[in-house]
């Protein structure tokens, strides 16, 4: 065990960073999937807008002011992306969920091509920060201290997440709301303006995500749909409309990417979506789902 | 079906008629510039195919600028004639590239095709160039299968094999006593197979041995830390990959952050550490890489000399190889144009069969091989020089024949 455990521990560490970043870009689309029934499929297009602020902001060596910029830039830029996004597929709120994903999948589609234009088709390599592109020992392993700053960034993003939603009035709303939107709204409270609160910071959440992820995920074509199928398949297996399923569902999927292809090197190509379908033969509704109504 | 197609080509062929027929009072007037005799004699138009957007766009443009830097030097002519260069983009896959072909040899008219970066498009392009009979000189595309055994009379190539570029330094690893067991890693597409079997080969036909080998996704890999990890349980003592453009850049930077530059060297292809774009964005961590190629900026030689500083006036950085396979395409037209007059397919074919050595190349001295360069090779390592970072020449590995 001991040998097995120094062989992969560096995989497992990985396994964490990948799943914190996972998380701060799956909880929103999480959020808006649970709460306003809403398929977003325009989620992975702004964590590609977010990677490409801190490109035309920050370069391929971004300092530390530029990489500040380029987070409050993509969490503004996603705050009101996301609220023009709630605005776009309220009008459909009454329609099934193919007419919401085929308006927000042209939108991605249309703003992928946007961003294509406008930074090029070439990938981008960038560097973190100043001071965090290094390596420092872990356990006698070498490790890139950026990475080790994602696990504690996410750490800390899932424990304020999870204190507003769970020890706030907002977050009772909240829950309130994935758990029977008309209820909520019978009881007098205006539930477009939650939705459009929660859409606004699920998509802030994503661009930061975007910005966080470019030094580990160099930005360029199709990254934004790679994005997307990694945040859908947290969601599947984490569950909708919470964020302890968000956070789980995502350290799952960053150890399958990092251990499980570490471990199953031959099959690594299979082991992602051989999980994702495991999970929906177990337990369909995902590993860890909110509680709903009779809505669903 | 065969019955469309003609139907089809004929369609085109008038077409390429009627726009033939519309240039013709420029040509007119352009042979009468250069003193020409009549219409078309004394001018020579050239089809230039390089990507102008995609992943591989800067190679394109390297080529481009290699190819236009050579006449602008020479006086814009190939052997003696007016050199008229139509450019058409390639793209990123032989649903764009090979359709570019057409419209140059059909509406366009081109005498030659020159270009072409990826191997798909020059494997895509064989047949419609064998139909219309004209040449086609391949400046990058390094598919063994392009000159190979089933190769088209039409086709050379100024450039390179996969299998050549890495069986070097699979013969030069073997031959080091101290090398342990080495790990192979190459993209999971066409060339990075042609790369790892050439090392392959040449390695363990020398007594090397594999420690593993793994296969990422091409162009969908960010996180090469589950393959840096695989290399180190598998025990090996070294590494040899393939990575060009953006993936060299992200493996080389995550192969020095995980701490594996320092305990396990890092060898590859020639284009891991190529162009000066990809160093400068490696940094560091590109230092002490030591990969083969045909060719590095800091080659010894007068040709060289000269077209490095002639380069560096005009483009403010250090040439990559991709700039002289586009030099020395115009440079072996330029002579294949000296002795024939006819510019159709088999004619311009036969005259590139008897150029010889090109003795002036910024590469050094080189020469065809079954339509494909037979040329020295080297050992390059990475340095820092300054604030750049150059690959220097650790060794001369002998003059290689192209390797399918």
């Amino acid at each position: 065990m001991p040998a097995w455990l120094d062989a992969h521990f560096i995989d497992l560490l990985n396994g964490l960073a990948m799943g914190a970043l996972l998380f701060i870009l799956a909880v929103g689309l999480s959020l808006i999937f649970g709460m306003m029934d809403v398929l977003n499929l325009a989620h992975g297009v702004l964590f590609l807008a977010g990677a490409y602020a801190l490109w035309w902001i920050g370069g391929a060596a971004p300092s530390w002011p530029a990489f500040l910029a380029a987070l409050g830039v993509a969490g503004a830029a996603g705050a009101a992306a996301g609220s023009g996004l709630a605005l776009a597929v309220e009008r459909l709120a009454r329609r099934s969920h193919l007419d919401q994903a085929l308006l927000t999948l042209g939108i991605a589609l249309i703003a992928a091509d946007a961003l294509s234009i406008a930074f090029g088709d070439d990938v981008h390599a960038i560097d973190p920060p100043p001071g965090l592109a290094a390596s420092v020992a872990v356990l006698g392993k070498p490790y890139p201290i950026y990475r080790l700053a994602l696990i504690g960034l996410g750490a800390a993003l899932a424990a304020a997440l999870h204190l507003v939603v769970e020890r706030t009035s907002l977050g009772a709303l909240i829950r309130a709301t994935v758990s029977d939107r008309e209820m909520v709204a019978a009881v007098g409270v205006d539930d477009r303006k939650v939705k459009l609160g929660v859409f606004a910071a699920g998509s802030a959440l994503a661009a930061v995500a975007g910005v966080l992820g470019a030094p580990v995920f160099s930005p360029g074509p199709r990254l934004d749909g790679t994005a997307l199928i990694l945040a859908l398949v947290v969601v599947v297996i984490g569950g909708l409309g919470s964020v302890r399923g968000a956070l789980l569902g995502a350290l799952v999927i960053g150890e399958i990417e990092s251990l499980g292809r570490g471990v199953l090197s031959d099959l690594a190509s299979f082991v992602l979506f051989g999980a994702l379908a495991a999970v929906l033969i177990v337990r369909p509704r995902g590993l860890f789902a909110a509680p709903t109504g009779a809505r669903s | 079906m065969s019955h469309a197609r003609i139907t089809r080509r004929r369609l085109l062929g008038a077409m390429g008629a009627a726009g033939a027929l519309a240039v013709l009072p420029a040509c007119k007037r352009r042979s009468g510039d250069a003193g020409g005799g009549g219409p078309g004699a004394g001018a020579v138009k050239i089809g230039l195919v390089v990507p102008q957007s995609g992943v591989y766009a800067t190679v394109g443009n390297e080529v481009k600028h290699g190819w236009e830097l050579w006449l602008e030097r020479h006086g814009g002519k190939l052997g003696n004639r007016e050199v008229t260069t139509v450019v058409a983009d390639e793209g990123e896959a032989p649903q764009t590239g090979v359709p570019a072909v057409q419209k140059l040899l059909q509406s366009d008219q081109v005498d030659a095709i020159v270009g072409i970066i990826n191997s798909a498009i020059a494997l895509g392009a064989k047949d419609i160039v064998a139909e219309a009979k004209k040449l086609m000189i391949v400046a990058n595309a390094g598919a063994g299968a392009i000159t190979g055994a089933a190769r088209s009379p039409y086709i050379w190539r100024t450039s390179f094999t996969n299998a050549q570029v890495a069986s070097v330094m699979g013969k030069h690893l073997a031959g080091q006593a101290d090398v342990g067991p080495v790990y192979l890693l190459a993209p999971d597409y066409a060339a990075g197979a042609e790369v790892i079997r050439g090392f392959k080969t040449a390695f363990e036909a020398g007594g090397g041995k594999i420690a593993g080998e793994a296969k990422p996704a091409f162009g969908k890999t960010q996180d090469y830390q589950p393959f840096l990890s695989g290399i180190q349980a598998a025990g090996a003592k070294a590494t040899f990959c393939f990575f060009a453009g953006a993936e060299a850049i992200a493996f080389v930077k995550q192969y020095a952050q995980f701490g594996l530059a320092s305990s396990i060297p890092l060898y590859g292809s020639g284009f891991l550490t190529e162009g000066s774009a990809v160093l400068a964005a490696q940094g560091d961590a590109s230092v002490g890489i030591q990969t083969t190629l045909h060719y590095t900026s800091e080659l010894d030689n007068p040709a060289n000399k000269e077209f490095v500083a002639a380069w560096k006036a005009k483009f403010h950085d250090a040439p990559a190889v991709y700039a002289v396979q586009g030099w020395d395409a115009a440079s072996v037209l330029n002579r294949a144009l000296a002795v024939t007059t006819a510019l159709d397919g088999d004619s311009l074919s036969k005259a590139m069969g008897s150029v010889g050595t090109i003795e002036d190349s910024p590469r050094g001295p080189w020469s065809f091989d079954g339509q494909s360069p037979k040329q020295k090779m080297y050992l390059r390592k990475v340095e820092k020089r300054g604030a750049d970072y150059v690959n220097v020449v650790v060794a001369d590995l002998g003059e290689t024949p192209p390797v399918a």
